[in-house]
Parts: C-alpha cells; sequence; structure tokens
C-alpha cells in the first residue's frame, strides 16, 4: 500500500513538473519570440527618480543557452560577453583577450548582464505552482523555481504568470543566500502582432534607491554562425556593432 | 595618419551597407605626482632620467570599424616636469578582415594580447603588454598576417609578426612565426602557443583557465624558451661608460611560469592571487650588483679628474634596469577588489606585490567612479622593500595619479 502511495506521489510530482515546464515555455514565449535572434536592448539605472546612466547592448541569443551581448555604448563600446551553459567569457577593448569569467562576476556592475542576456526559465529552472495571486489585477499563478544549473543569475525565482495566457507578470529574485535581490515586472507592447515583453522593470531590494529598467527595443530575427560563439573568436571586430 | 582616416570612410562607403562608418571616441587625461627617492645611491644620474618627475598627459582616442577594415588611432599631448611639452600622433591598430564561415584571417597593426593572468603573462610574447602600470596608455599592435580556423569549441591560429624583419632593437619589432590552439573542455579553456624567431629560437608554452565553482576561477600559463636574454648590470671594469652601464647576456633556455586564482563574493568583493617564476628576470645579486655599482660610481665622483658628467650618465643608465618587464624571478601579487552594487559607480582596489627574491614590494591603492560616459580614477602606489632590493633601490618613493576618461 505505501509503495503504491509512494508511486503516486512521484508520479504526482513529476506532472506537476512537466507541468511547470510547460508553464515556463509559455512564459518564456513573450520574451523571446524566436529562437534565433539579436535583442536590442536598453538599460536605464535610476537612482531614486534621477535618471543615471544608459546603457545599449546587442544580445545574439541561440538555442542551447548560448548568448552573446556586445555593450553598444560609448563608455563600453568593444566589450563582449559571451554566456554557453554555465560559461562565461568577457573580452576589454584596451587587452583584446578572452578572460573566463565567474557566474558571480558576471553579476556584478550597474546592471547585470545576466538579467540582460538571460531570456529564458525552462531551460534552467524547475518547481512548482505553490499558490496563486493577483498582480496589476489579474489573477495569477505563483511558481516557486530553482536554479537547475551552477551558472544561473538567481537561484530562486517567485514568478507570476497570468492564469489567462501565462504572461509573466512579476518576479522575485533570490541570490545564492537566499536574499531577496531584486523585483521585476514586467511590461507588454504589440510587436507584429503579438503581445511580447517590452520592458522589464527591476526595483533593487538590497540597494533600495536603485531601479533598472530594461527596455527591449527591437527583436531582430538573425543567425550568427556556431564560430561567433567560440571565445577565441571575441576578439575578432567581425560581429557588426 | 590622414590616409588612415580616408581609408576607413571609403572602406565604409564601399562595405559598410547599413552601418558604413562605426566611430567612437576617447578623451583621456592622466596627471601623476612623483616622489623622488632623495637618499637613492642614483640621486646623481636622477636629473637625466624621468625617476621623481610629475607628468601629465592628453590623449584623444578614435576607435572605429568600417566593413572589414578597424582603426584606432591616439594623439597624445605629454607634458613633464623640467621638459617642454611634447606630442605625438599614433595609428595602434590598422586591419582588415578577411575570410568567411570557419576560416578567417586579418592583416595589418593589430593587438594580439594572449595568456591568462593578470600580473604576468608568460605567453605574450607577441604583444609584450607591460603589465601593473597605472593607467597605461592604449596599447599599439604588431605588424602581423593571421589566419585562423574555428569550430564551436576550437581554434586554430598561424601567425607572421613583423613580416620582413629579423632581429631588432626592440624584441617587440622582431620577426616571428606563432602558432595558437585554443580547445574548451567543459568549464576549462586550453591554450598552447609555439614561436619562432631569431633571438629566441622556439618558444612554446600552454595555459589553462578553468572555473571549478561558481565563485573560483584558477588559472596557470608555463613557457619554455629554448634560448632567452637576462639584463644585468655590466661586468666590465668601466664604470663610467653610459653605453655599457647594462648588458644583455644570452641564456642557453630559460623558463616562465604563472599561477593564480580570482574569488569573487555576491556582496561585489573579488580577490585575485598569482605567483610567477621569470628566469629570464635579474636575481637579488643582480640588484646587489647594481647597488654596489652605482656606490662605486659615487665614490669616483669624488676622485680629481673625474668628470661629474660621466659619473651622472653612467648612473642614469644604469637605471634603465627598472624598466624591464620583470624585476624580480619570482614574485607574488595580491589584489582586493570591490565593485559597488549599488548605483553610485564606485570601485576600489588594493593591490600588493612582493618580489619573493629579494623582499622588495610595491602597494597600490586605487578608487574609480564611472557614469554614464565619464569615468575618474584616483589612486597611490608606494615602492619599498629592503634597501638592496629591486623596488627598495627604485629611485622614486612612490606615486600619486589622477584620471579622467570621457567616451562619446
Amino acid at each position: 500500500m505505501s509503495k503504491v502511495f509512494v508511486l503516486l506521489m512521484l508520479l504526482s510530482f513529476s506532472c506537476r513538473a512537466e507541468d511547470v515546464k510547460a508553464l515556463l515555455k509559455e512564459a518564456d514565449a513573450f520574451r523571446l519570440t524566436a529562437e534565433t535572434l539579436r535583442v536590442d536592448t536598453e538599460v536605464r539605472v535610476f537612482k531614486g527618480e534621477q535618471p543615471d546612466k544608459t546603457r545599449l547592448y546587442a544580445v545574439y541569443v541561440k538555442p542551447d543557452r548560448r548568448s552573446l551581448v556586445v555593450f553598444r555604448s560609448p563608455s563600453e563600446r568593444g566589450q563582449k560577453m559571451l554566456m554557453l551553459g554555465d560559461d562565461f567569457w568577457l573580452v576589454l577593448p584596451s587587452s583584446q583577450r578572452p578572460l573566463r569569467i565567474t557566474p558571480m562576476q558576471k553579476l556584478l556592475g550597474d546592471a547585470s548582464t545576466g538579467d540582460i542576456a538571460s531570456l529564458t526559465w525552462a531551460e534552467d529552472y524547475d518547481g512548482r505552482v505553490v499558490g496563486e495571486a493577483t498582480v496589476g489585477g489579474k489573477p495569477c499563478l505563483k511558481l516557486d523555481i530553482a536554479g537547475q544549473r551552477k551558472g544561473v543569475s538567481y537561484p530562486r525565482i517567485v514568478l507570476y504568470l497570468a492564469k489567462s495566457d501565462r504572461r509573466p507578470m512579476a518576479a522575485e529574485l533570490y541570490v545564492a543566500s537566499d536574499k531577496l535581490a531584486k523585483e521585476a515586472e514586467f511590461r507588454f507592447g504589440q510587436v507584429d502582432g503579438r503581445t511580447v515583453v517590452t520592458q522589464m522593470i527591476l526595483t533593487d531590494r538590497i540597494q533600495r534607491e536603485r531601479r533598472t529598467e530594461v527596455h527591449y527595443l527591437a527583436r531582430t530575427p538573425k543567425t550568427l554562425s556556431d564560430e561567433y560563439y567560440n571565445p577565441a573568436f571575441l576578439v575578432r571586430a567581425d560581429i557588426n556593432q | 595618419m590622414r590616409f588612415w582616416f580616408l581609408l576607413l570612410f571609403l572602406s565604409g562607403t564601399v562595405f559598410g551597407g547599413e552601418n558604413p562608418v562605426d566611430l567612437n571616441y576617447k578623451i583621456h587625461a592622466v596627471g601623476e605626482n612623483r616622489e623622488a627617492r632623495d637618499d637613492s645611491v642614483f640621486a646623481l644620474g636622477l636629473p637625466l632620467t624621468s625617476f621623481g618627475k610629475d607628468r601629465g598627459r592628453l590623449e584623444g582616442e578614435v576607435r572605429g570599424r568600417a566593413g572589414p577594415f578597424s582603426l584606432q588611432a591616439t594623439g597624445t599631448v605629454s607634458e613633464q616636469e623640467g621638459s617642454q611639452p611634447s606630442s605625438r600622433a599614433l595609428v595602434n591598430q590598422a586591419y582588415f578582415d578577411f575570410g568567411e564561415g570557419a576560416i578567417r584571417g586579418s592583416a595589418g597593426k593589430k593587438i594580439l594580447s594572449y595568456d591568462v593572468g593578470y600580473g604576468f603573462r608568460p605567453l605574450d610574447f607577441l604583444q609584450r603588454e607591460a603589465r601593473l602600470l597605472v593607467l597605461p596608455p592604449a596599447l599599439e599592435g604588431v605588424n602581423s598576417v593571421a589566419l585562423e580556423r574555428f569550430s564551436a569549441e576550437r581554434a586554430v591560429g598561424l601567425i607572421v609578426a613583423n613580416p620582413g624583419n629579423g632581429r631588432e632593437p626592440d624584441p617587440k619589432d622582431d620577426g616571428s612565426a606563432a602558432a595558437r590552439y585554443y580547445q574548451r573542455a567543459g568549464s576549462t579553456d586550453l591554450h598552447a602557443t609555439a614561436r619562432y624567431s631569431e633571438r629566441f629560437r622556439l618558444e612554446a608554452g600552454a595555459a589553462f583557465s578553468a572555473v571549478p565553482h561558481e565563485s573560483l576561477e584558477l588559472h596557470g600559463s608555463a613557457l619554455y624558451q629554448q634560448r632567452s636574454e637576462r639584463t644585468v648590470p655590466t661586468t666590465s671594469g668601466n664604470l663610467l661608460d653610459p653605453a655599457n652601464a647594462l648588458q644583455t647576456d644570452t641564456l642557453k633556455s630559460a623558463a616562465k611560469a604563472l599561477a593564480g586564482f580570482t574569488w569573487t563574493l555576491e556582496s561585489g568583493w573579488s580577490l585575485l592571487g598569482e605567483a610567477w617564476y621569470d628566469e629570464s628576470a635579474p636575481g637579488a645579486n643582480d640588484w646587489q650588483r647594481l647597488a654596489a655599482q652605482a656606490r662605486a660610481r659615487n665614490a669616483l665622483a669624488l676622485v680629481p679628474g673625474v668628470p661629474a658628467a660621466a659619473v651622472a650618465g653612467s648612473l642614469a643608465a644604469s637605471t634603465r634596469m627598472f624598466q624591464l618587464p620583470s624585476l624580480s624571478r619570482r614574485a607574488a601579487l595580491a589584489r582586493i577588489a570591490w565593485t559597488d552594487q549599488g548605483a553610485h559607480g564606485w570601485s576600489a582596489s588594493l593591490d600588493a606585490l612582493r618580489s619573493l627574491d629579494d623582499g622588495g614590494y610595491t602597494v597600490t591603492a586605487a578608487i574609480a567612479w564611472e557614469s554614464d560616459k565619464l569615468r575618474l580614477d584616483a589612486g597611490v602606489r608606494t615602492f619599498g622593500g629592503r634597501p638592496e632590493s629591486a623596488f627598495g633601490l627604485l629611485p622614486e618613493r612612490g606615486l600619486v595619479f589622477v584620471g579622467a576618461t570621457f567616451s562619446f
């Protein structure tokens, strides 16, 4: 009897995990409109209500958790960051050599490049539905998901997905110490007749006066060939900035 | 210089397509207040050197790309205490990229920095980037032709540096042929390289960089040289000949090696530790000999008939030993850095370099603030240690530096 109960529990858990993966995939579709594309991103950092910095990035995304971030602001021009799964590299224009960096180093700086380069949850996270809540007037499912890989920017996320279409409404982002680091709020627009996330607003819960707006300016179908995702290739200038 | 700009614009028109010319600019101002070591054994020669003299420079940089052509050029106005201002224009990089798909190449003047270390890079034998300078000027590339083959996880490259050159006065200008190999193996990068030049014959080495933990990066590299050079104080009896104050000995072979790590915390603090060995660097006995010779030269100044200018000239010439890329055969570096995780744009670092041969050290504390387009740097560096160590003998006690960079 007890074996049957355990089996049923396992099956139930397995179905629930699968459901969460499906929910995350539906939510991802509001951020990443194709498997391979270039996302032009503007990051505006606010100190209190005062705009402090604006940064521009071109993010080239490819399946299998491959992202190449090309820094386009005048003060950062020439920098590139490559993410291949849990591995990360940085190229600085002054030295022109790819530096392997740790997942923790990826998080440092004004606007974490992880916030910009990571556009999906389904590949990296798994978890369970823990309840329901209303966010922005919309009934939402509340998911508690945990990173399945060491390279994720936030090991734990509490994610609110609209019950109606599974769009991400809000997220609570936790760092390794399980401290709430940021709260994310998503805003939507119509692009080519499709509802997509056009803004992600990150409110810092550790540095309370800090707010970051990530604006997704354009999503363009663009496929870079595999060699562009080789760290040794990063020092080449072939990427059209 | 005008030729390169014309070429950049023309190539942008021909090749550029939707983004014909992509240029960005930097203005970089640096000031250094240097404190001379008044009791230095080289004191009589210091007026002929730049040691202990305040200096400043204003550097304008344009960096751009048009189609396959890349350019980086700088114009610098410099002033040093006691000297007239000087200016220079330099094309730091100017090269064409060619090839498609897995086979790529480049030809022209290009930065070829290499290796995995921070304080010392044994495998950086093409670019020879000076390490641990405060607010360094933009690097100058190497004339080269390179052909590379890339796959998703591997790269193989052949580089001919300074084609047509043989053994030149500056090793950076030597003609050479080099091969580079890169392999990604999970969370580890593996590098291997070899080079042939008339001066050093065959040099071969390997390096790795690995991330075994989300906060920890480990790296190491090693180089074997079939032949090497070491600059040491003269062994001739004539101490008053400035042209022969130092001599370069040929070594039958030499080895260089580095091991290090970086540890980064969620709070924005990071720690770097490195230790290295450079067989081509002068040893503790070489610095002691330099000090002994300086004392002997000072004694000669008291001898009737010995021209003071000859003593000053030879003392000044002997201080060129402080300009070597490595001042110590065995050294260790610790660097603690902090990056503000708030919206304030601050960062700070504290570096301590210790010579394990002779007990000398240098400590650098720096702070920086960065906004949208402006970066400000300030810091202080001090040299010390045992009186006859390289850093203890250095004719400067330290310096204070400030810098401002405006990007647009």
